[in-house]
């Protein structure tokens, strides 16, 4: 297989905060490619290098063959982005937005208006065609944006995030699309996420913290390699400063439980027999994903996101609002 | 997408620049408070201001007659207010650019193949044809100012409030370009908009009659300074000489300073906008 992405090297700081730190791999064309880390951990930074709106500070960036830092518009012609934040107009109807980025990448007007018709059946917005796009819910907004930037027939898709803020029902819509895209044209799609639970149907999945590549593998591999069977304990009151004593390396969760990485059933029973009577609940995860990222990075990946002290320490090491 | 070559470049551009024009438009065709703003403006200044005060301005007013001039005050003010619509409207629609800005659709045009240049020719063809419609609006009341216009007054006349809006609407770009929200947008705008209306001799005449020596009797040297400085007077005089034939300065000059200001401004706006 040919190499979609290749990407060597790549690093970014902001101010004193490194952002990517040498950052390099190659995406398969046609693959699924997931880049999976907390809140901050580097994912839009990178994506947006990618998406040749921000230039690195060194490393070198090849989209489809081309270098992507020299020519950064014909790389664009190759690439469809939905960012984080919403980028339609919403005073303009769902067409036009679509029409405008047809226009705006030079597609000829006749399989500009055929496009537009196929890609909104896809996304299952036909009838919302002609409707302002201040009227659609989030979830709709995010179909007509992936509609939309594959109005120029791009081959490679770079999604940001694209299920967060969504109910579920449009999360898992946004993912069927995806997986029907790909079955039906010659499309590489980057898609970033927090959510675990999501990459187990990508290709690969490159976990990414504090600007560094962890780990890059299928998510079976991941599994095989770094995943741990995790019990969860939820231990009466007396006992969970002993348990915490006992396994330093145990993560407490703000609800009172407990995650002990287990070395197999060996550890499951030893603990138990210390500890089986003065415990309220105890379950036994096997591995999975989720505890790949908490063996990687020592944290579960929804911890960042949760305590505003860990965001607001970064937000400071930033240097504040003051940096903007 | 393996076509390339002229027909693509050609087709990336003129499209392109269309579809940018075309959104500037319809958001202001769909923006009610603009268009609103827009004829109540005019109205104000040509119906109230220009009627209330046009006795006021006649040479025999009181009995004494001062000077005599072949126009009312009327007359006199109409080119300035249809300066002063294209201004507001001009300057106004760069905050569209700010828009972009807060809510990210700046980015899906920058990940698109066409150079900042284009982009930003069609933004602010945009606004200026919407300051140009703007500008129109007050042609109109044409009628109630008692002028009466040849076909080629009004050509001659479009085509330097068509400069104008595109000069001023590039420099609502390099405002909006230093100004991060709305907010201080408006308040800034007044700030700019409102000065350089007032001291661009718009409401009170420069007599011709008079010379230099008996102006600066009349007027305070400061206030002869900055109207000679503002590039509005000579937008305004250009007007005037379209509209009313007459020119406080020479014919050149208007037309001059009209295409210098476009050419200014848009190259300050583009600098600051392929930093963006």
């Amino acid at each position: 297989m040919t190499a979609a992405i290749q990407i060597g090297g790549v690093s970014k700081r902001y101010g004193r905060t490194i952002a990517l730190d040498a950052v390099s791999f190659d995406v398969a064309a046609q693959e699924v490619f997931a880049l999976l880390g907390p809140n901050g951990a580097g994912k839009t930074t990178l994506l947006h290098i990618l998406s040749t709106i921000l230039r690195p500070d060194s490393g070198t960036v090849t989209i489809g063959g081309v270098d992507a830092l020299t020519h950064p518009t014909r790389s664009r012609r190759d690439i469809g982005v939905v960012f984080q934040e919403p980028s339609l107009d919403d005073r303009l109807t769902v067409f036009e937005n679509l029409n405008f980025h047809g226009l705006v990448h030079g597609v000829p007007g006749a399989l500009r208006r055929r496009r537009i018709a196929e890609l909104l059946d896809l996304v299952e917005l036909t009838d919302w065609r002609d409707k302002l796009v201040r009227t659609l819910s989030s979830g709709m907004k995010r179909r007509v944006e992936i509609a939309r930037a594959l109005t120029h027939d791009s081959r490679i898709l770079f999604l940001d995030e694209p299920t967060v803020g969504l109910d579920a029902q449009s999360r898992d819509r946004i993912w069927r699309y995806i997986a029907r895209l790909r079955a039906t044209r010659d499309l590489t799609v980057v898609v970033t996420t927090h959510y675990i639970e999501e990459v187990e149907a990508c290709d690969r999945v490159c976990i990414i913290d504090h600007g560094k590549i962890l780990a890059l593998d299928s998510p079976a591999t991941l599994k095989a390699t770094y995943g741990q069977q995790l019990l969860r304990v939820v231990p009466h009151a007396d006992a969970a400063a002993e348990i915490a004593m006992d396994y330093p390396d145990a993560t407490i969760r703000p609800d009172g439980e407990m995650v002990l990485q287990s070395s197999g059933d060996v550890f499951a029973e030893s603990f138990l027999a210390r500890y089986g009577s003065r415990i309220r609940r105890l379950s036994v995860e096997e591995p999975s994903l989720e505890s790949v990222f908490l063996s990687l990075t020592g944290r579960e990946i929804r911890d960042q996101a949760a305590t505003g002290r860990e965001r607001t320490l970064a937000f400071g090491r930033q240097g504040g609002e003051h940096t903007r | 997408m393996s076509e390339s070559g002229l027909a693509y470049t050609f087709r990336l551009h003129a499209g392109g620049l269309y579809a940018i024009w075309f959104r500037e438009v319809k958001r202001a065709v769909r923006d009610r408070g603009q268009l609103i703003g827009g004829v109540s403006r005019p109205l104000l200044w040509v119906l109230i201001m220009g009627i209330g005060l046009n006795p006021y301005f006649r040479g025999e007013v009181y009995g004494e007659v001062r000077f005599v001039v072949p126009y009312t005050y009327l007359q006199f003010i109409f080119p300035a207010v249809i300066a002063l619509n294209i201004m507001y409207t001009s300057i106004q629609s760069a905050v569209s650019v700010i828009w972009d800005r807060q809510f990210g659709f700046l980015r899906e045009v920058l990940v698109s193949p066409l150079p900042r240049a284009t982009i930003l020719l069609g933004k602010i063809l945009g606004g200026a044809t919407v300051a140009l419609f703007h500008g129109c609006l007050v042609l109109v009341l044409a009628r109630f100012a008692d002028l009466s216009l040849s076909i080629g007054d009004i050509a001659r006349g479009l085509l330097l409030m068509a400069l104008l809006a595109f000069g001023l609407t590039s420099l609502g770009v390099v405002i909006a370009g230093r100004i991060r929200s709305f907010e201080g947008f408006g308040v800034f705008s007044n700030a700019v908009i409102l000065p350089l209306y007032f001291t661009s001799s718009s409401v009170f005449p420069l007599d011709p009659s008079l010379t230099n020596a008996q102006t600066s009797v009349i007027y305070p040297e400061w206030l002869m300074i900055v109207v000679r400085f503002n590039p509005m007077t000579y937008a305004v005089d250009a007007l005037r000489g379209a509209f009313i034939h007459f020119q406080q300065f020479d014919a050149w000059m208007g037309p001059a300073v009209l295409v210098g200001m476009a050419v200014v401004f848009f190259a300050m706006a583009l600098r600051g906008f392929s930093k963006a």
